[in-house]
């Protein structure tokens, strides 16, 4: 029952998040003045009647609080407008694109996952040994290198010089493009996710693996844990059943709060590798100032982190219980 | 004024912060890899001051920037005479590379300078008030916090950069040309990154202002202002050096990212746009990409060690 209560609170909680985002979202419009002049910006052959009905046609021309409302009512409703291009729907627009996305980072994200925690661990046992220093000096490396030179390092060799895997796109062409993998269609898409997914996971984990690092030293530093280790327990008992149940809070709580963080560099990585997801269509609308794609996108991934912060709050709670008393 | 000389305070003063700084930079010469940092952020500075000295073509609106064009040398592998090779263009790659220098050490000095006067005032002011106040700024943090960053960068650079043009702009004082485009790149990524380091500042402001010699001045009638910047920002300090050196690694990153995805400054030829310009040919002219990108690593390596080591020598209860 309080873990329920619990959650109802949370969730109540992201609502006035959620608004706060969605407002500030939206600031890019009204920002930019009069998005139809913007856009039209150096086409001198669309006239001024032209320009005042696109603005009806896009309800561009009521004042910005009643178009923020309009934007949020249709938006609450899982209807993010039209493209300023063409007039098509957002959600026709965005469609599996989505898919694709979601397929690419929960891969990344749960690999990196399950490397990061047995990796960390080591490095935190056996502190300032060459394994440990090895290690961190990885993990540093890997937070100081920009994510999309990485997947450009990667493509110059695993698919311009060895040739194992595509270069861009999630499917296509294997007849065209022999890969290591072969022309089985399923074997195809496996091969078109290995490099994107390897930049995702090698980044994630370099923050992982120096997080979880520092909360297993603090965790080990702690008396229950001589406690532990004094009344005989292995080892192997002492590590996974009384440290990293312990070490593993923050790791969560830094989680949850950086997958905006992860999701939101997906233009990054699908730049790069031609991946046709969310990130690349975001990067095309940003360009060409198509704001209801920019907003709808941004409003997307927006939930995602906010919902993927619920889970790490429940996840929280059924962890340690001490949270749900609070 | 007279009366600390008269008692010789100020010469004490002086003593002893100089030998808390000596402490300090003692157990940083012991840091191997905060000794690396320094060197590697050094060399930056140095390229910057002397990019005229050591690049063999001028930066890019002279037209002698194209000189390899006209000796019939674009396209060509890493050589002598161009160590980094040549652009499809014509331009010579290493040139290029110590040009953006400059504006490496600009984005990421001026981001961190802006970000952390941010986060100070707002990580101050939530700290010391507490209550309602911290309650209110700390929720608009976590708005800034919690969401995708990157996409509003990219859409606000955007924006901005087609409502102001391009061109230069030039700082009224200092009279120094700065390109509009790479400017905006900065605001913006100061207005969305200071909000972990505000979490940060008012963290350590909850810490201190718990302690004796806070009581003591508020005890003695100080006002608010004078105990937040001549008592706690003082003690605080050395966590602010740190999280600001590690911003301006955060910044060169990031402005790296945001100029290769294609919204950087045409007018401002950092090493993001450099790898920009090259990536469509870096099937055949790798080191268009693989030079600029070692100068982003080293450069944000450099400030990452840096940072780590300041935190080691400055307060070793800040170290992770």
């Amino acid at each position: 029952m309080s873990l329920f209560k619990y959650v109802v609170r949370r969730f109540i909680y992201m609502i006035p998040l959620f608004l706060g985002i969605s407002m500030l979202s939206f600031m890019v419009v009204f920002a930019a003045g009069d998005p139809i002049s913007i856009a039209t910006l150096g086409r001198p052959n669309i006239t001024e009647e032209t320009k005042q009905a696109l603005r009806a046609y896009f309800g561009l021309d009521k004042p910005i609080p009643i178009q923020y409302l309009m934007w949020l009512s249709n938006l609450v409703r899982g209807n993010f407008g039209r493209s300023l291009y063409g007039g098509r729907p957002v959600n026709q627009l965005i469609g599996s694109w989505f898919w694709e996305t979601i397929k690419l980072q929960l891969v990344g994200i749960l690999l990196s996952l399950a490397i990061s925690i047995p990796v960390g661990i080591l490095s935190a046992k056996r502190q300032y040994s060459k394994t440990d220093i090895i290690i961190t000096s990885i993990a540093l490396f890997g937070v100081s290198m920009p994510t999309f030179w990485l997947g450009v390092i990667l493509i110059l060799i695993f698919s311009f010089n060895l040739g194992w895997f595509p270069s861009a796109g999630a499917y296509g062409a294997p007849s065209l493009w022999p890969t290591i993998f072969g022309t089985n269609p399923f074997m195809d898409a496996v091969a078109h996710l290995v490099l994107p997914a390897l930049v995702i996971v090698y980044v994630s984990m370099a923050q992982n693996v120096r997080l979880i690092r520092a909360s297993m030293l603090e965790v080990l530093r702690q008396d229950y844990i001589l406690a532990a280790k004094a009344s005989g327990l292995s080892d192997r008992a002492v590590t996974y059943k009384h440290a990293l149940r312990n070490a593993i809070m923050p790791v969560i709580t830094f989680l949850g709060l950086s997958f905006g963080g992860i999701v939101g560099g997906a233009p990054m990585t699908e730049t790069v590798f031609n991946w046709p997801g969310l990130g690349r269509r975001f990067v095309d609308a940003a360009i060409g100032l198509d704001f209801p794609v920019v907003l709808g996108i941004t409003m997307i991934i927006t939930v995602m982190t906010l919902i993927a912060n619920l889970i790490t709050d429940i996840s929280y709670a059924a962890i340690d219980p001490r949270i749900r008393i609070e | 004024m007279s009366e600390r000389k008269r008692f010789g305070l100020r010469r004490d003063e002086k003593r002893e912060s100089a030998s808390q700084w000596a402490v300090a930079w003692r157990r940083f010469k012991k840091n191997r890899a905060a000794l690396a940092g320094l060197v590697m952020v050094g060399t930056l500075v140095i390229v910057a001051a002397l990019s005229d000295l050591l690049a063999p073509y001028p930066a890019r609106p002279d037209p002698r920037s194209l000189t390899p064009l006209y000796e019939g040398e674009a396209s060509q592998p890493p050589s002598w005479k161009h160590p980094f090779g040549t652009s499809a263009v014509g331009y010579d790659v290493y040139s290029e590379v110590i040009h953006g220098a400059r504006y490496t050490l600009y984005v990421g000095m001026s981001v961190s300078i802006i970000t952390m006067f941010i986060a100070i005032l707002v990580g101050a002011i939530a700290g010391y008030y507490g209550k309602m106040i911290d309650n209110v700024l700390m929720r608009i943090t976590e708005v800034f916090l919690v969401f995708p960053s990157l996409l509003l960068i990219l859409a606000f650079v955007r924006v901005f950069q087609v409502a102001a043009g391009t061109g230069f702009w030039i700082i009224p004082v200092l009279g120094i040309e700065v390109p509009i485009g790479l400017t905006i790149v900065v605001m913006i990524l100061s207005i969305f990154g200071w909000s972990s380091n505000a979490r940060l500042v008012r963290g350590e402001f909850l810490r201190v202002r718990e302690m004796e010699f806070v009581q003591a001045a508020k005890a003695l009638g100080a006002s608010n202002r004078r105990i937040i910047f001549r008592h706690i920002l003082p003690n605080i300090l050395s966590a602010v050096i740190v999280v600001g050196t590690l911003t301006i690694a955060y910044a060169i990153l990031l402005e790296a990212a945001v100029s290769f995805m294609g919204f950087g400054d045409p007018n401002a030829i950092t090493w993001g746009q450099i790898l920009q310009e090259g990536f469509p040919d870096v099937r055949l002219l790798w080191w268009g990409e693989v030079f600029p990108g070692l100068a982003v690593l080293f450069s944000v390596f450099g400030f990452n060690l840096l940072g780590d080591g300041l935190a080691d020598a400055l307060n070793p209860r800040l170290r992770e």
